[in-house]
């Protein structure tokens, strides 16, 4: 390989090498017109058609990312109201419930209340009854017994006394037995 | 066509000695196919402009359709080109970079597409080893950065480079020569010697190495054994190849930074 390598050298020291440095004139053109033709390019789509496609980029995920935001807002508000509704309601049913316990013992109040009246006016009534009649009994045992004394009276001091001391004296008698009854 | 050339040179059966009987045979191809007034339709010509099609096509076909979800070759250009005009641009120049973008831009994708067509099969032959397009870009960036400094810092610009004040008295006509020098001859030298050396190289080492390689093997039946010689070389050949595949997108990337850098410097010549 080393032959391979002199033998190069040689040949480049035999045609002056500086061929190899100087640029060649049409290479020269087109690499001027070429590279004009990609900074034109670049200068004019490239570039600007890039910003445009990070900007449009940028401005679609600043938009999904705001409706999102406000999706999720609205979700939070609908949530919040949910929950208030629940919570309304929750409290209306403890209310119903609540009030119907009150109306209930209410009720049950009144009804004890009206029994116990209506007893206690029964057994009122019943007292009185038996005392009216009591009373009845007495005044008639009273008469009876009157009547029995004036007979006996009669029947044992017959003549002896006139009829107005024998009235006297069963009155005393009857006063004595209604101070003993 | 390289190895076809070489194979024209070579008669492995009466001699090993394998060799084009010039070098630059490799490089010019100087029969034009066709003449249009002083311009000779070679080769490198037509490769030059078909470079430019390329170049053309791949932003059309990534950018002529917004899309706001991008295809994966949409995305590809667009990380590529967002890089050239990011961090190149942007990040060397600064926030005044962006007007360099589309001059850094154009550069790169000419010559990463001049750089692969070293290792694109049936081209092989990367137009950054001819001079023509190293050194227009390279002087090209070179009246950018003179003009840019003379517009930006006035004659303050030329002062500042042949008088630096930050440097002692004593040195600072020393330092002056040297950086007149380096900034107003060497840069565009340097900067295009290093493209065109770098594909010069790589271009030779992967047509000797594939191509001697590839004929010695195939002349089995004239040299029998000795023909094994062509297998090192060649597999050796394939491992350049992935290797200047390297090399073509980093030149092509240094030769864009150091523009932007030289720009760069005549912006902020303080820095």
């Amino acid at each position: 390989m080393f032959e391979l390598f002199y033998a190069l050298e040689e040949a480049a020291e035999e045609s002056s090498g500086i061929d190899l440095l100087l640029p060649e004139t049409s290479e020269l053109i087109a690499g001027i017109l070429a590279f004009s033709i990609i900074f034109l390019v670049v200068w004019k789509f490239a570039l600007p058609k890039l910003s445009q496609i990070l900007e449009a980029r940028q401005q679609a995920i600043t938009g999904q990312l705001t409706e999102a935001e406000s999706a999720k807002k609205e979700a939070e508000s609908l949530l919040d109201d949910y929950k208030e509704q629940v919570a309304g309601a929750r409290k209306e049913a403890n209310q119903i419930v609540d009030d119907a316990r009150q109306s209930g013992e209410a009720l049950r109040t009144d009804i004890v209340a009206k029994a116990d009246a209506e007893a206690a006016e029964i057994a009122e009534k019943a007292r009185k009854e038996a005392s009216a009649e009591r009373e009845r009994a007495a005044s008639r045992i009273r008469d009876e017994v009157a009547a029995l004394s004036l007979d006996v009276a009669q029947k044992v001091v017959a003549g002896t006394v006139d009829e107005g001391a024998q009235r006297d004296l069963v009155a005393r008698y009857i006063d004595d037995l209604g101070g003993m009854g | 066509m390289d190895p076809l050339i070489l194979a024209s040179e070579c008669d492995p059966a009466k001699e090993i000695i394998c060799a084009p009987t010039n070098v630059i045979e490799l490089f010019q191809f100087d029969e034009a196919l066709f003449s249009i007034g002083p311009m000779d339709f070679t080769r490198t010509v037509i490769l030059t402009f078909l470079a430019m099609f390329i170049v053309i096509g791949l932003l059309y076909f990534a950018f002529r359709t917004p899309r706001v979800v991008p295809t994966k070759f949409g995305a590809a250009m667009e990380s590529l080109v967002l890089f050239v005009r990011d961090d190149v641009a942007k990040g060397t120049i600064g926030p005044d970079g962006i007007k360099y973008a589309p001059y850094l831009l154009s550069m790169f994708l000419f010559i990463l597409v001049a750089n692969l067509f070293e290792v694109t099969p049936f081209i092989n032959f990367p137009l950054t080893s001819r001079m023509a397009i190293p050194l227009f870009l390279a002087v090209l960036t070179w009246v950018i950065f003179v003009f840019v400094g003379f517009k930006k810092n006035g004659i303050s610009y030329l002062t500042g480079i042949i008088w630096p004040k930050s440097v002692p008295v004593a040195l600072r006509w020393l330092v002056g020569l040297i950086e007149f020098f380096s900034t107003f001859l060497l840069r565009p030298i340097t900067l295009a010697v290093r493209l065109f050396a770098n594909l010069v190289a790589g271009h030779l080492m992967l047509t000797l190495l594939l191509g001697s390689g590839w004929i010695f093997m195939s002349a089995i039946g004239d040299i029998g054994i000795r023909s094994i010689i062509g297998l090192p070389w060649f597999v050796f050949g394939l491992g350049i190849f992935v290797f200047e595949l390297v090399v073509a997108v980093l030149q092509a990337y240094i030769f864009t930074l150091l523009s932007a850098v030289y720009i760069q410097t005549s912006v902020h010549p303080e820095h």
